[in-house]
């Protein structure tokens, strides 16, 4: 990745007993779109707020093009951030809420309107400058908060889960104005969100959070097909986790499910680290094979439908498949073209 | 099974049209028999006869107390929330939430003890031989005595201790239903801590502020005890004036009069605060 733009270094935060941030480090490069997703709970909030300067760390640095800024009031830093609940000022206007970082800035009332104009219309909201936040709908609530995140032109944008609250079909199509809007300026965007699909969607990487830690970081392909942690594999990935107790390690680069051998990619240099075992999504066929199973649920998701398929004398697999054409119930057979191993979130930190 | 009889619109009518039929004649009639009381009934009724009383009002010397009692409440209501607006702010937002409650009681404590008594509170602590004396003097034999009772000292202490209970029960309210996240983005937009203060916890909490300053201002205009107590023999409020009439120059109609048209002032200014826009808009979002 090109040039660091803004980087957390080794992050520490707690509340009381609760550790929020456990020494997180995140680097992010001019004009990246980059998404941090995890389970609730896991920081993704906290480290927005420590980088936006809403919450000072108790440990760790945050510094911009080099700089330490992790003392740096929230006014003084090169970002803003939308959050989740938006906090528009209901009291002010659209226009005023848009440009009302540029007031406290000291720019001119003229500059101030042709700033305005320029953002209402790039998220679509001209004409609407005069109306108060309560009379929107919620996507456009939501453009208005984007419109006066980006009015300061922040070198970071941060975005705390701000489509969380719109049904599917608005959310997507908001997703896909998001990511226009943010390759039309330019600017960095750091995405929070618990949504692994939104993530997939947007991000040119995505962080995976769990428990204050960054447990993996990379592009949304490597990270949803050749996940390395087990915990990315759980919470991106499609396919099947297997635990070793489930299969037969017969050697460095083979395994074997249900007596069946099924070659290792992707091999850990050090074995000890393995915890689990990963099946990706693409890497089990249904057509025919050596192994059989019986499927015993059948979800059906629009264009998959993910089948969980119990093998003859081995374990659980979830498959997702565009067309399966078999009823729950029926016996199939399988192939496995590959598994991969997977390690402990905290080795790969 | 389908009750018989009146429809549950009408049975909500029926049930409060008697609590606020004694509600309304409650506040109306008293009015009606201050005005009553206030003009001379003559079997030939003549305009300035009849008034005569309303023209001794309009004496300078009755004027100007009048107008200082006004301005006082307003005055001391601006008091009440100058001091209110940090107070309540940091028990809304920075108090440790299993504490607040206490905080809130200890602060209106006030409220719970006799009017009359607050005030002779104000009279021990300022007086020449107070407690406020004593403590000069302990500092220095030359820093006492100060004249601190019976001036107008004395008197803005003992009225913003006395209402400051009540603005900040309404503040408090409007303080807790205001959005850290407000602040958060404001200040992530730049505003400077002084910004936070006008631009987002004033407009935001102005409805609380606005309930408070209803129920104090016309109450410190009209006080009677704190003015008698605290205040200094030149420094006479409206009411003071008023029980004058009563109970010493017995002059009922006078009396009357001027309680009316106190009455009238005080509601003008309501009037006028509440049909400016701006109030009036918060006031609805109260």
């Amino acid at each position: 990745m090109g040039r660091r733009l803004l980087e957390a270094e080794r992050l520490t935060r707690r509340y009381g007993d609760t550790l929020a941030l456990g020494g997180l480090s995140l680097s992010l490069a001019a004009g990246e779109f980059v998404a941090l997703v995890g389970p609730s709970g896991c920081g993704k909030t906290t480290t927005l707020r420590v980088l936006a300067g809403l919450e000072r760390p108790d440990a760790g640095r945050v510094l911009h093009e080099g700089v330490d800024i992790t003392t740096t009031s929230p006014q003084q830093r090169p970002t803003n951030i939308v959050f989740q609940d938006l906090a528009l000022f209901p009291h002010l206007s659209v226009a005023q809420n848009v440009g009302y970082g540029p007031r406290r800035r000291g720019m001119r009332r003229a500059d101030r309107r042709a700033r305005i104009g320029q953002l209402l219309e790039l998220v679509g909201l001209d004409g609407f400058e005069n109306r108060r936040p309560a009379s929107l709908s919620g996507g456009q609530r939501q453009r208005v908060a984007l419109a006066r995140a980006l009015a300061n032109e922040p070198a970071v944008l941060l975005l705390d889960e701000p489509l969380s609250s719109l049904d599917r079909t608005r959310r997507r199509g908001l997703q896909l104005e998001l990511k226009r809007i943010q390759r039309e300026l330019g600017t960095t965007f750091l995405y929070v969100t618990h949504d692994q699909t939104a993530a997939l969607r947007m991000a040119d990487r995505i962080g995976v959070m769990h428990a204050g830690q960054l447990v993996e970081i990379g592009v949304p392909e490597q990270l949803y097909a050749r996940p390395r942690t087990a915990f990315t594999a759980g919470f991106l990935s499609d396919g099947t986790v297997l635990s070793p107790t489930a299969l037969e390690v017969t050697d460095e680069t083979s395994v074997s499910i249900a007596g069946v051998r099924v070659p290792c990619a992707d091999v850990a240099a050090d074995a000890a680290d393995v915890v689990a075992f990963h099946i990706p999504p693409d890497a089990i066929r249904l057509d025919a094979g050596p192994l059989r199973g019986t499927v015993t649920d059948r979800a059906y998701g629009g264009s998959t439908t993910r089948l969980t398929i119990s093998l003859d004398g081995g374990p659980e697999l979830t498959v997702q498949h565009p067309d399966p054409g078999v009823q729950q119930g029926a016996e199939v057979p399988i192939a496995i073209d590959t598994v991969r191993p997977l390690t402990a979130p905290e080795v790969s930190m | 099974m389908q009750v018989r009889g009146f429809g549950p619109r009408t049975r909500a009518v029926v049930l409060a049209a008697a609590p606020a039929t004694i509600a309304v004649t409650l506040g109306i009639v008293p009015v009606v028999v201050l005005v009553t009381e206030s003009v001379v009934w003559a079997a030939t009724p003549e305009l300035s006869g009849m008034f005569a009383a309303y023209s001794r009002v309009g004496e300078s010397v009755y004027l100007g107390i009048l107008g200082r009692s006004v301005v006082l409440g307003m005055v001391l209501t601006a008091g009440c929330l100058v001091v209110a607006y940090p107070v309540t702010y940091w028990l809304a937002h920075h108090c440790p939430p299993h504490r607040r409650v206490l905080v809130l009681v200890l602060l209106t404590l006030p409220l719970w003890l006799n009017y009359v008594v607050l005030n002779y509170v104000w009279v021990w602590i300022l007086a020449r031989g107070g407690l406020v004396n004593h403590l000069l003097g302990a500092i220095h034999p030359s820093l006492s005595p100060v004249r601190l009772l019976y001036t107008d000292l004395s008197l803005t202490v003992g009225f913003i201790y006395i209402y400051l209970p009540y603005v900040i029960l309404t503040l408090y309210v409007a303080m807790e239903r205001l959005d850290d996240a407000y602040l958060a983005a404001a200040a992530d937009l730049g505003a400077s801590r002084m910004r936070l203060v006008t631009d987002v916890i004033v407009p935001q909490t102005a409805a609380g502020a606005a309930a408070g300053a209803l129920i104090v201002y016309a109450r410190i205009a009209g006080a009677f005890a704190t003015p008698e107590i605290l205040g200094g023999p030149r420094q006479q409020l409206i009411a003071q004036l008023i029980t004058d009439a009563y109970l010493e120059v017995l002059d009922l109609r006078f009396a009357a009069a001027l309680a009316f048209s106190f009455l009238a002032v005080v509601t003008f200014v309501l009037v006028v605060g509440l049909t400016s826009r701006q109030l009036r808009r918060e006031v609805r979002r109260w």
